[in-house]
């Protein structure tokens, strides 16, 4: 941020520093062993007394000279010119930091050139001794250029204790000097054997010629082992960080095979040299080699610099010239205040501030359509919310990348930048509000408190089921709504009926047909491992059936029910109606009937940031385009092979890896359960902090086409985070729920609670097991405190949960009067307001709880005094906007 | 914003900042000699190619400057390297910032010096037998030289000159050069005819030594050489004070003035270094080589640290180099010195092992 940057958006800058670094470093390891090999064949030459072999080493040192001094001695230079122009605040600590080392190098280089030059120039005149000296004088300066610069290069990687103590030696005789080193001095040799072919492939005498060639592979076939033996050392005195990348990092695999696999070629091709062949063919593998011996130099240089990552000087600067310990500064001025060379400093333009932001801290590792990381190829199936939420989690899994920097105004506008700008696509900056269609109407049943017996209660168990609605590809929930009921026979005791009455259900006209509209039938044997007859769901039931009698004696249930948003006149409604009819099983007498929402929604948000369209009306369901990119995204970051299979016809049920009680999946134990998976990978990632981040995946926003969050709560104001936490305390409390998965320890490192002091102080829960619990808010089922939250106090198990629970009296359902979460009455449904509240309003003509508003009339002919339910019940409804629904 | 804003923070320097400034001082007039030599040996070397009359007396003259010249190359590239370390030490703020808004041209410096080196190359190993592939090369070689010079010029005016720099916000692709700047032309032809008079002085200087050293028949051509080349000495030095009166004339006034009598010590200098410019051309003129340099190294010496002197005060608004926060380690700096004489030491007796032992054998 100190210097002007170069806008090289198609070349990048980090190409131009690679090709020239990459040739340079080929020819400096050229100078160094070449140089042994000079002397040391010269040596050879006059103990055999050969002159043939004299001519060759004289041949070959005008080739030298020509390769090393020029093209080696300029392209030197040229590195320290490129990375200047490319990242000057990094050349700038390399040479303040070993400005004496690199002058020390500088005199090791004149006395090479003088050496090299003097040996040249006078080889015809020279006696064999005095000629042997210059030769040993050129090797030993180029030697000890190497034993400088090397020093250098090596505090790149690991810095070791020069990061605090600044001192020269600390940081040039660092933790990989020797082994690097050693490492290098090897690779040397192999590289003077492999330029030593080129000069003796145009030897016209055959005899000569092949003694040279084997001559040459000799320098090679003893080089290469030492250089494998050096190499594992230096492997192992790399720091953990580097080590982590060479054997962790995806972008690494390929350098590292390179590497390995070209040692192995030169070794064997140096071996078939050996072999008496034709010219051509010992030319043509020459050739080869020489090629194969630049792609061994770039695959260790590249894995050098990736095993750096995300620094340019390890542990002290960012790849992005940021210095490590300007970090937290830097985040609170904010980037564009803390650059020198930018003439915007705030977000009032935000393509300007975003440009800004794309060159301070992308310019220097992407291209813009261009050859290398480009960052539209990287980018292109995102959106912009997608795009905010990379830069949020940038650098805290993909560790080679640096955090994105900055206010969370600074990366908004880079985002916009990169979306419109770079990409050319609109940039939809919160998820699209849905405009609602005519509201549906609801007859509500009849109910006659003179005549009618009965009183029937139903509810859905949740209050919302959601549906990923992307069977192709994967499953994350299939079509399975559950609903409940249970019968009061009214009276001066109210008594729960349970025997001799058969309740059944029946949805509404338009929904009796879901495997129309969903393709759950089609690949449930893949995603299920079993057939289900069309319309019937993961428990047998259908979209019309029979309740069967709960395990806690008092209610009936309807599992997974699979019923779906989709009507078959082709509308989107998440609130399908139900009429729930009780008969006495003996006779057939119909004893009750009501009406409930079984509340479903396909409106899932991945595509807000994974990108596509909705699949259906433009209102919700999971896109092919956008589940195919959650799957690419999942298999590139866990080695899955999750998308192929889908394209061959075998898509997967999230849980088969990712255990959840919801379903009842174990599961890979050694996976993270599928809540705490998606919440603590997406929370390192959401830019959001309040309940609008929820909104982003769940139909919970208040724009969206479900707004699933309808009851009292919502409309006292309260959202998700009230009760559940923010989405990093959700996640946290989920991930320390799994505490001896190593998974769940990375993911929980990056985030940060902000209704309690620290991620410690965040209590373990598991999903849907462990969840809020009504009277940490509502103690004694009073008015809760100003302020209070719901977050961090969990039941102890699902017999405590609002959804299981009971009243005092041990047999009413907690939900059979105020109706399913997130929707407890009154409820306010945007396609129909009354839609949740039809049973309280055929009982009671309110929407608000059964029995609320001391209308105990509803089931007790008597008059009551005190509850048996629970306490502070006799009253009317306290909170004026509740009031206000009536 | 003001530029002041754009000037980079410097980093901590280890030693104190008189030693790289001494450090670079020296650096430079070994480098600018070398490269003067260079530049002007190769333009020399090509107009004699595109416009010379005698053929064999032109190739006796360029033959000789052209195989002593590509041995100072290396020499050249590599002191240049020295004094642009020291340099970066304590102007690398500046030189970093100017050297990115000049990116295209600065990094073009490279392909273009490795080419010109082989050139060169191509130039000593074919002038006899592929004499027009030759002359291509060198002329190719001075062109591209001149290119290498004017970057060079043209960065080191821009760094110190960062009231040019907002240029940058209307173009950072690397393509800025500091064109604007009036100082900019006079100074590039300060050192291009520079360039003539030293190479015309190295002429001078070799055909002398072969007039002693060499056989009779190199020998009969040194006086033409050793006239020939002061004559272009004292001629492009002549055509240089014109330039240079030109390059003061171009400063802002203020500094203009500092040379003019406001500062003592900076026209002190510049006059010491007028009056060596006078002998050095007299002496010249009047066919004295020895007396001529000795007028002649004093004044380059001189001229470097004009320049020095010339920088700190186009810098003075923003920067000063007492500002420089020191963190000194003398224990390198000791073994630097210790290295660089053993250097020193390693090369006088790599020269005197090649002088002893020259023809004691003749390999086949």
């Amino acid at each position: 941020m100190n210097y002007p940057i170069w806008e090289l958006p198609t070349i990048g800058g980090g190409s131009l520093v690679a090709l020239i670094a990459v040739l340079h470093v080929y020819i400096s390891h050229l100078a160094v062993g070449g140089g042994a090999f000079i002397w040391l064949t010269d040596i050879k030459a006059v103990k055999d007394n050969d002159n043939q072999l004299l001519l060759y080493v004289k041949k070959h040192t005008w080739f030298f000279l020509l390769l090393t001094m020029v093209f080696g001695g300029v392209s030197g230079v040229g590195i320290w010119f490129i990375i200047a122009l490319v990242n000057p605040a990094a050349t700038s600590t390399l040479i303040h930091s070993f400005v004496f080392g690199w002058a020390i190098e500088w005199v090791f280089f004149v006395g090479e050139i003088a050496a090299l030059l003097l040996y040249h120039y006078n080889f015809d005149k020279l006696d064999d001794s005095s000629r042997h000296k210059l030769a040993f004088f050129y090797f030993l300066f180029a030697w000890l250029s190497l034993f400088i610069i090397n020093g250098i290069l090596a505090f790149m990687l690991s810095p070791g204790k020069w990061v605090s103590t600044h001192n020269f030696w600390h940081g040039f005789f660092n933790p990989t000097y020797f082994s690097q080193l050693f490492f290098r001095t090897a690779a040397m040799g192999m590289i003077a054997g492999l330029f030593g072919y080129v000069t003796a492939i145009f030897t016209k005498e055959q005899a000569l010629r092949m003694s040279l060639i084997r001559y040459c592979s000799k320098w090679l076939l003893l080089s290469i082992p030492a250089m494998v033996v050096f190499g594992v050392w230096y492997f192992y005195s790399l720091p953990d960080a580097a080590r982590a990348a060479i054997t962790d990092n995806a972008q690494m695999q390929r350098p590292i095979q390179v590497l390995i696999v070209s040692t192995g070629v030169i070794f064997f091709f140096g071996a078939v040299l050996i072999l008496r062949l034709p010219r051509t063919l010992q030319a043509t593998v020459t050739g080869l080699l020489i090629g194969i011996g630049l792609s061994w130099m770039g695959g260790f240089e590249y894995s050098r610099e990736v095993a750096r990552k995300p620094y340019v000087l390890a542990d002290v600067m960012y790849s992005t010239s940021v210095m490590k310990s300007d970090e937290q500064k830097i985040n609170e001025k904010g980037v564009l205040k803390s650059a020198k060379w930018t003439e915007v400093r705030c977000t009032a333009n935000e393509i300007a501030a975003g440009r800004e932001m794309f060159n301070i801290q992308c310019l220097a590792c992407h291209t813009v359509n261009g050859v290398r990381n480009d960052v539209v190829e990287k980018l292109k199936d995102y959106p912009y919310m997608g795009i905010l939420s990379l830069l949020e989690g940038q650098g805290k899994f993909a560790t080679y990348m640096p955090k994105v920097l900055g206010t969370p105004k600074e990366k908004a506008s880079l985002a916009l930048y990169i979306t419109e700008k770079l990409l050319k696509k609109k940039a939809v900056r919160a998820p699209e509000p849905y405009s609602p269609k005519q509201p549906l109407n609801a007859d509500i049943p009849p109910f006659n408190r003179d005549t009618d017996a009965y009183v029937l209660l139903a509810w859905n168990d949740l209050g919302m089921h959601c549906i990923s609605d992307s069977d192709q590809w994967f499953v994350i929930l299939p079509p399975a709504n559950t609903l409940e009921a249970q019968l009061i026979k009214r009276g001066l005791s109210p008594e729960v009926i349970t025997e001799d009455v058969v309740l059944t259900y029946d949805v509404e006209k338009g929904f009796a047909n879901p495997s129309a509209h969903s393709e759950f039938w089609k690949y449930a044997k893949e995603t299920f491992g079993a057939v289900f007859k069309k319309n019937v769901g993961v428990a047998g039931k259908g979209v019309s059936g029979t309740f069967d009698p709960d395990d806690n004696g008092i209610s009936f249930l309807a599992k997974a029910i699979p019923v779906v948003p989709y009507t078959d006149n082709g509308s989107f409604n998440p609130y399908p109606l139900f009429t729930v009819t009780a008969k006495r099983k003996s006779t057939g007498e119909v004893l009750a009937v009501t009406r409930v929402v079984a509340p479903t929604s396909t409106e899932m948000g991945c595509r807000n940031c994974h990108g596509g369209p909705w699949a259906v009306n433009n209102a919700a369901g999971v896109h092919s385009d956008t589940a195919e990119q959650i799957l690419r995204t999942h298999d590139r970051l866990s080695g899955t092979t999750l998308h192929t299979d889908a394209v061959n016809g075998h898509p997967k049920l999230c849980q088969s890896c990712h255990g959840d009680p919801a379903l009842g999946a174990e599961g890979n134990k050694q996976q993270l359960k599928l809540s705490t998976a998606i919440h603590g990978w997406h929370a390192n990632f959401m830019y959001l902090k309040n309940s609008s981040a929820c909104a982003m995946c769940h139909p919970a926003g208040s724009e969206g086409s479900t707004r699933c969050l309808r009851g009292l709560h919502a409309t006292v104001g309260l959202g998700c985070i009230d009760c559940h936490g923010t989405l990093d305390e959700h996640a946290l409390s989920l991930l320390k729920g799994e505490p001896k998965k190593p998974q769940a320890k990375k993911l929980a490192e990056q985030l940060t609670p902000t209704q309690v002091a620290t991620a410690a102080d965040v209590n373990p829960r598991q999903p849907w097991l462990n969840e809020p619990d009504c009277e940490t808010c509502h103690a004694d089922y009073q008015a809760p405190e100003k302020g209070a939250s719901g977050f961090n106090t969990w039941v102890k198990g699902p017999a405590d949960l609002y959804r299981n629970r009971t009243g005092d009296e041990g047999s009413v359902r907690c939900t059979a009067c105020h109706g399913s979460p997130h929707a407890l009455y009154p409820a306010s449904n945007h396609m129909g307001k009354n839609r949740d509240n039809l049973i309280p309003l055929q009982l009671s003509d309110t929407p608000f709880p059964i029995g609320s508003q001391m209308d105990c009339a509803v089931c007790h002919t008597d008059a009551m005094e005190d509850s048996v339910h629970h306490p502070n019940m006799e009253r009317a409804v306290r909170n004026k906007k509740i009031r206000q629904q009536e | 914003m003001n530029t002041q804003s754009l000037i980079p923070t410097p980093d901590t320097i280890p030693a104190p900042w008189w030693i790289f400034f001494g450090l670079g001082l020296v650096m430079f007039l070994l480098h600018i000699l070398i490269i003067n030599t260079l530049v002007g040996s190769s333009l020399i070397i090509a107009a004699k190619r595109l416009f010379g009359r005698n053929a064999d007396l032109e190739s006796t003259l360029t033959e000789n400057l052209a195989v002593k010249t590509m041995t100072l190359f290396s020499f050249g590239i590599n002191s240049g390297v020295a004094a642009l370390l020291f340099l970066q030490v304590i102007y690398g703020h500046f030189m970093y910032a100017s050297s990115v808004l000049m990116a295209v041209y600065w990094i073009l410096v490279i392909p273009l010096l490795i080419i010109a080196y082989y050139g060169g190359y191509i130039y000593i190993r074919k002038h006899q037998h592929s004499p027009r592939l030759a002359g291509a090369s060198i002329i190719v070689t001075a062109l591209i030289l001149l290119y290498i010079a004017f970057a060079f010029v043209n960065n080191l005016s821009l760094m110190a000159a960062p009231h040019y720099w907002r240029a940058y916000f209307d173009n950072r692709g690397g393509t800025i050069l500091n064109t604007s700047d009036p100082t900019l032309l006079p100074r590039y032809l300060h050192f291009a005819v520079a360039s003539i008079s030293v190479a015309g002085l190295f002429l001078a200087w070799i055909h002398d030594r072969n007039a002693k050293r060499t056989s009779e028949n190199k020998a009969s051509a040194a006086p033409i050489g050793v006239r020939t080349g002061l004559r272009i000495f004292a001629v492009s030095t002549l055509i240089q004070a014109a330039v240079g009166v030109w390059y003061l004339l171009a400063l802002p006034k203020p500094i203009m003035m500092s040379f003019m009598g406001k500062s003592v010590v900076s026209t002190a200098i510049l006059s010491v270094g007028i009056l060596l410019f006078l002998g050095a051309v007299f002496m010249a003129f009047k066919g004295k080589l020895k007396a001529t340099l000795l007028h002649f190294l004093p004044l380059m010496l001189v001229m470097v640290i004009h320049r020095a002197n010339l920088r700190s005060l186009q810098l003075e608004e923003y920067f000063s180099l007492t500002s420089l926060e020191e963190k000194a380690q003398y224990d390198v700096l000791a073994l630097f010195l210790l290295v660089l004489l053993l250097g020193i030491a390693a090369i006088i007796y790599m020269i005197r092992l090649v002088q002893k032992n020259k023809g004691r054998k003749v390999t086949p």
